[in-house]
């Protein structure tokens, strides 16, 4: 993708994703998963899940698997709001651009 | 590089994180290519890029500063997009500066509590040296004055000393009086009123004494040690004045 994904999107972005589990997932599905929509490196992800854990947005725990602990990501009460208000940001911004996109120029 | 080395290596460049921070980094990339798959091991380490850019892009989240991605590897950006990049020349620049603000203002506090820090670090410095230099000034002002009192502090201490060893003193002797009288009482056994007398006065003059020097001890230790934290909280009090400031 040609336009930069900046933080709050990228948040936005790996909120969705990880909200999209009841269960929670974990690190490299989220990976795998954003890595799907947005053009960004592996090693982005691991900042913005720890910065979203510490806002409290995401809590973490650890199941056992495969003869390990691996540890899952779900999103909390108040990450459920924040990606709220990150889609509402989104569809006013979306509409203003499409609108400037669309019919804005011709005027 | 493998799997282990790649861990290895980026506990050692997190070092100087926090202890738990550093271990949630390593459990995470440990999980990473755990799940990533044996299989995958060397692509995904590819694509994760040097251990020394994953702890780059760590501890810039973590400490609020930004992390410019393509100061580690043009790779992703060049390939796809370079001929758009070089037609739109400047995107970079501004790019990475947006970024920055963002992250500088997701992580607000952060740059003003550094700067903070470095204008602490210098005061103290200045005013330091302005404190001796005035100290130096005090002690050649004020130096023959205040030997003088240090003389009247001490002579009045050591006269409370003597005081009190002389009553101690005098006390014993009192005590011993009163023994020597009993001695004598019982020499005059002959004459049993006198000896009565004596011996009676004698044993009250000895009670007397132990009285008073137990009176006497008792009080040097509770005068002695007041005496001494008044002296030291006299001498502290210039000192710990300035401490506060």
């Amino acid at each position: 993708m040609v336009f930069n994904t900046g933080a709050a999107l990228l948040d936005a972005i790996v909120l969705a994703v990880v909200s999209m589990e009841d269960e929670g997932t974990y690190g490299y599905r989220i990976t795998q998963d954003v890595r799907k929509v947005i053009d960004v490196s592996e090693s982005t992800l691991y900042p913005v899940l720890r910065r979203l854990q510490k806002d409290e947005c995401l809590e973490v725990y650890d199941r056992q698997f495969d003869g390990r602990n691996r540890r899952y990501y779900k999103v909390t009460s108040r990450g459920a709001v924040q990606l709220n208000l990150y889609k509402a940001e989104w569809k006013a911004y979306i509409q203003k651009v499409n609108a400037i996109f669309e019919g804005g120029v011709t005027a | 590089m493998n799997r282990v080395e790649f861990l290895n290596e980026l506990e050692r460049l997190l070092s100087d994180m926090p202890a738990d921070e550093r271990q949630a980094a390593v459990q995470y990339y440990a999980d990473y290519l755990a799940d990533a798959g044996e299989e995958n091991e060397a692509e995904t380490l590819r694509e994760l890029g040097s251990p020394k850019k994953v702890a780059e892009s760590i501890k810039a989240d973590y400490y609020g500063t930004a992390f410019d991605e393509e100061k580690f590897d043009h790779k992703d950006y060049m390939e796809k997009y370079g001929r758009r990049f070089e037609e739109h020349g400047q995107g970079a620049a501004p790019d990475s500066a947006q970024t920055q603000n963002a992250r500088n203002g997701a992580q607000g506090k952060d740059p003003g509590e550094e700067q903070e820090d470095t204008g602490e670090k210098k005061e103290p410095w200045t005013s330091g040296w302005l404190k001796l230099i005035l100290i130096a000034l005090i002690v050649i002002v004020a130096g023959p004055v205040a030997i003088g009192i240090a003389c009247a502090v001490f002579g009045l201490i050591a006269g409370i000393i003597a005081l009190f060893i002389g009553l101690v003193i005098a006390a014993i002797a009192v005590m011993i009086t009163g023994i020597v009288m009993v001695i004598a009482g019982l020499a005059l056994i002959v004459i049993p009123p006198a000896a009565m007398v004596v011996i009676g006065i004698g044993i009250l003059l000895f009670v007397l004494g132990l009285m008073a020097t137990v009176g006497i001890v008792k009080a040097c230790m509770v005068v002695f040690p007041a005496m001494l934290r008044g002296f030291v909280d006299l001498c502290r009090r210039p000192f710990h004045r300035k401490a506060v400031q």
